[in-house]
């Protein structure tokens, strides 16, 4: 997903990361509803394409969202006048994004200090 | 179309849309179509795995992440195998004990009679309210006017046990027997493998000499051949055609191999209303409940009672399930057993839930991260929970390995003392039960840790460096052992109160002196005369002849039902002086022991008054009798009885002088309270005459005293026995010693089973405390180190860890002496079995207390040694 290639045999780690992208999905979304192809495209702009999505992993998590209820699609037409199907933040997914960026940072907070616990405590 | 479907295809779609819009995007950043289109699928990654993975999102996911968990699960604990090894045992030995114990209750209490619609069948006694005496045998003419009368039942039969000697071809041999009535087969629904039923015209008395044989002695015997029927079987000496071939395993609470008519080889049982010597079972017609049946039959009954008053007046009707009646008193204490072995499961389960508990709390940081990382909570349950019941899965697999070698070690010498003890075993029921007392614990005893481990403050774990909630592990773990530890008391008082119950029984004087007693009985040769007189005079001879051989310090002849402790007895009314009472019903019961001259000296039996008989007592002589202190107490309080006159209505045996007095003996086992018919009569054998019974020699045993073993002494007698005539048996060989110790079997059983309980509950416990007290001095390292370093003793920090230790093991022990005390008064099925001291005995308890504070101390001492070795600078660094 972010590294290009992930072995099958890591599939516990496939699961943890699986949520980080739930989570960039959703960020995504709040400012309003998206096609596939452009949610992959976004994330690897606002990364500064440090994240380099494997454009089809986008989907397995898409569909994990609709069945958590957090998202839901559409038919839609694409800027380019193509019919395309749209995903689009339900509330609860709202609410999601919230608890998950909160979790997020507190998690960032922790590990930055235990990689460097020297500065830390002195 | 189908959800699904449309489903596949709206992604299929989709992903088309995609991989159209990356190309066109290629396209105007100036690809050719073909490098922009291989550009835009390289790019989206393999198609058909996202396919699948979408599609997996879809399907019911829990499999495939069972499967997940259980792989990642072995991982895990693979990883430390040490901690698994430890759990899966500690849970085997429990669920082991546990499926032990459930296949013993399930084949004896639970498992149907092995006949057709069993829950109809019901066994029928006489009761005499007025005498509190229930579930007594029948007489033979009151069962035949039921018959007649009454209409709750489909179907009645009756029986008795016998005996034969089965000679002619072969080795002469002593089987057992029943004699049944016409319709016994039919009424259980025993369907004959070859021949046919008893005919109603065939149970009569001078019917015909028919026998219907066992499956087992049909195959010995008869090398299983068809043409078995219409041939002679030799019982006895008499010739029995073979008219039925029974199927295999039929046995009806005791194994015979040979089934005859009732009225034709018990006539005299038939005839007389007086005698009260059948069992007479039936079955219930469809619908009617027991309650019905004993109304039914109780008004039929109060006819009888009012047209034979002699006989019956006072008569009446016990019905009881056959079920029941083959169990007995067992049930109590098979269920309270069972629960001691829970209690056992229970602390394996306490063990491993702190084990657990430590886990988690060692990989704190690990469920924190992943579920920071999305993994919800409760995918972090479901993987601890996935372990813990991998754990107890694999537990309950080598547990049935453990119950299966229990059954057979265990089980193995005790089985004969348990009702329906053949049926013990493992079958499919008792499979179902370990799986699902396997999985029970899993989840239950998984579920808590997993809880408490992933709870939301775990996120202060991450902060606290790992050890934020160290604490609250601790005390749950504190709770755990303080259950553990008064578990375990609770099993080790009772082992104790049961292992006292034995010594006093063994020290119970039961009257005579058991030691260097053996008993057997003799088949006398069939062409031998039966009648009572050539019988006694044969076994007067056996016994002279016995009494020659070196080691045999006396001997003589007594019948069987006179031993004490025989598990049968016979009492008859009795009446002192010259005024015969209205009806015998009220006259007052005495134990009747018919035995000959020497049977005092055999038994040690003191004699307290007069003399006892002599071989000048016979026939032609007066008759006299022997009473026990009890009967001279109670009926001639401040007299001298001998000399007295005692009439014993019994077999109309008449008038007879009291001649001596002799002492009591306990009769039905060491902890015979004495309370239920205590008085005895003693007649000798040689004065009997006229008695019921079809061959007198079958109710004859020979008891000799020798201080030589059994093995040792008994060819001799043989010898002697078949040196009178080749074609007698001896059988029944029983040392008083196995009669006495056999009334003490639930005693021993139960103490058997509880000791194995408390000693594995007492080993698991303190592996137990062991683990937790060495968890909790390993989370307090640095603390010991800070103390160590600012000046604390040795002795000090000894304190510390053997005060915590101290503090949990005195908790439990309180909360042991509380479940003991009400145990103590709530479960009559253990304080039956406990004879000379009390349920709430407080030295057994204080000694029990003793017995587990002190393993306690030591599985805190090595621990403690360890926080000693703590060397404050390490201890500073440690993390």
């Amino acid at each position: 997903m972010f590294s290009p290639r992930v072995s099958t045999k890591d599939k516990e780690r496939i699961e943890l990361l699986q949520g980080t992208l739930d989570l960039l999905i959703l960020q995504t979304l709040k400012p309003g509803p998206a096609h596939g192809h452009a949610i992959a495209k976004t994330i690897e702009f606002n990364s500064a394409d440090v994240l380099q999505v494997e454009q089809g992993s986008l989907y397995p998590a898409l569909h994990r969202l609709i069945r958590h209820g957090w998202i839901s699609s559409e038919e839609g037409t694409s800027e380019n006048n193509r019919r395309a199907k749209f995903y689009r933040l339900t509330t609860k997914g709202r609410r999601q994004l919230t608890i998950e960026t909160s979790k997020w940072n507190k998690l960032a907070e922790a590990i930055a200090r235990i990689l460097r616990p020297a500065e830390q405590e002195g | 179309m189908s959800r699904r479907k449309r489903m596949i295809e709206e992604l299929d779609q989709d992903i088309r849309d995609h991989i159209a819009i990356e190309t066109q995007d290629n396209i105007e950043r100036g690809m050719t179509p073909e490098e922009a289109r291989h550009a835009a699928l390289r790019k989206f990654g393999n198609i058909a795995k996202v396919k699948d993975e979408t599609h997996e999102v879809w399907s019911v996911m829990w499999l495939e992440r069972l499967f997940q968990d259980v792989g990642f699960g072995v991982r895990t604990l693979s990883k430390n195998p040490g901690y698994a090894i430890v759990a899966i045992l500690t849970l085997a030995l429990g669920i082991g004990a546990n499926t032990a114990m459930f296949s013993v209750v399930r084949g004896v209490l639970l498992a149907p009679l092995p006949f057709h619609q069993p829950e109809r069948l019901v066994i029928i006694g006489e009761s005499r309210p007025n005498l509190n005496l229930k579930e007594m045998d029948v007489s033979y003419p009151d069962f035949q006017d039921w018959q007649r009368d009454a209409h709750s039942f489909e179907q009645m039969a009756t029986l008795t046990w016998s005996s034969y000697d089965l000679t002619g071809s072969g080795t002469p041999q002593h089987i057992d027997g029943m004699q049944v009535s016409a319709g016994f087969f039919a009424t259980l629904d025993v369907p004959m493998v070859l021949g046919r039923d008893f005919s109603r015209s065939e149970d009569q008395p001078q019917g015909a000499q028919n026998v219907i044989i066992s499956n087992r002695l049909w195959k010995d015997r008869f090398r299983a051949t068809p043409q078995v029927l219409g041939q002679y079987l030799k019982l006895d000496g008499a010739d029995y055609t073979i008219i039925g071939v029974l199927p295999p395993g039929f046995r009806f609470l005791t194994e015979a191999d040979v089934y005859t008519p009732l009225a034709v080889s018990n006539p005299k049982l038939c005839g007389d209303r007086t005698i009260l010597g059948i069992v007479s079972i039936a079955r219930l017609k469809p619908g009617i409940s027991i309650a019905q049946a004993q109304s039914e039959l109780s008004t039929v009954q109060a006819q009888l009672d009012n047209l034979y008053p002699a006989a019956d007046r006072n008569l009446g009707i016990h019905i009881d399930s056959l079920k029941h009646d083959f169990v007995g008193d067992t049930a109590g204490m098979l269920f309270m057993l069972l629960g001691a072995v829970i209690m056992v499961l229970l602390i394996a389960c306490a063990n491993v839930a702190n084990l657990l508990f430590a886990r988690a709390a060692a990989r704190e940081r690990e469920f924190a991260v992943r579920s920071a990382l999305g993994a919800s909570r409760m995918r972090v349950v479901r993987q601890l929970l996935t372990e813990s019941v991998l754990l107890a899965l694999t537990g309950g697999l080598i547990g049935l390995g453990i119950a299966k070698l229990a059954l057979v070690v265990v089980l193995g010498g005790i089985r004969d003392s348990l009702p329906r003890g053949e049926n013990v075993g493992l079958d499919w029921t008792v499979l179902l039960f370990a799986f699902g007392v396997s999985l029970a614990v899993g989840v239950l005893f998984g579920l808590a840790p997993a809880m408490k481990s992933t709870s939301k403050t775990v996120f202060g774990s991450l902060k606290a460096g790992g050890r934020g909630s160290t604490r609250a592990h601790l005390r749950s773990q504190g709770i755990f052992v303080i259950v553990q530890m008064g578990l375990t008391l609770v099993l080790l008082t009772g082992c104790s109160l049961l292992l006292r119950t034995v010594r006093e029984l063994r020290n119970v004087n039961p009257g005579f002196e058991a030691k260097n007693v053996v008993t057997f009985k003799v088949g006398l040769s069939p062409s031998m005369s039966r009648t009572e007189i050539d019988v006694q005079v044969a076994f007067q001879q056996l016994v002279d002849r016995i009494r020659q051989l070196p080691g045999v310090e006396a001997v003589d002849v007594a019948v069987a039902l006179s031993l004490p402790m025989s598990e049968r007895d016979h009492s008859g009314s009795f009446w002192v002086g010259a005024q015969k009472p209205a009806s015998m019903q009220d006259a007052p019961h005495a134990l009747l022991f018919w035995t000959g001259p020497d049977y005092l000296r055999i038994m040690r039996i003191p004699l307290l008054r007069g003399r006892f008989f002599t071989p000048a007592d016979t026939l032609k002589s007066e008759r006299v009798i022997a009473i026990d202190d009890d009967l001279a107490h109670t009926y001639f309080p401040g007299k001298n009885p001998v000399g007295q006159t005692i009439n014993v209505a019994w077999q109309n045996f008449g008038p007879a002088r009291i001649i001596g007095v002799v002492g009591h003996v306990k009769n039905w086992g060491l902890n015979d309270p004495g309370t239920d018919n205590p008085s005895q009569i003693y007649i000798s054998v040689y004065q009997l005459k006229n008695l019921v019974v079809p061959d007198l020699a079958k109710y004859l045993t020979i008891v000799v005293r020798t201080p030589l073993d059994t093995a040792a002494v008994m060819p001799a007698i043989k010898n002697v026995v078949y040196g009178a005539a080749e074609d007698q048996t001896v059988y029944r060989v029983r040392t008083m010693q196995e009669v006495v110790s056999a009334t003490m079997s639930s005693q021993r059983l139960a103490m058997v089973l509880l000791a194995a309980f408390a000693g594995l509950a007492l080993l698991v416990a303190s592996i137990g405390f062991y683990g937790v007290i060495s968890y909790s001095v390993t989370q307090r390292v640095q603390e010991i180190g800070v103390r160590v370093a600012l000046g604390a003793k040795p002795r000090d920090v000894l304190q510390l860890v053997l005060g915590q230790g101290l503090r949990l093991a005195i908790a439990g022990l309180i909360v042991g002496a509380v479940v003991v005390f009400l145990l103590g008064r709530s479960l009559p099925s253990f304080s039956q079995l406990l004879y000379g001291v009390k349920a709430t005995d407080l030295a057994t308890l204080l000694i029990a207390s003793g017995v587990l504070l002190g393993v306690a101390i030591v599985a805190c001492y090595i621990p403690a040694r360890r926080a000693l070795k703590i060397d404050p600078i390490v201890a500073l660094r440690y993390d």
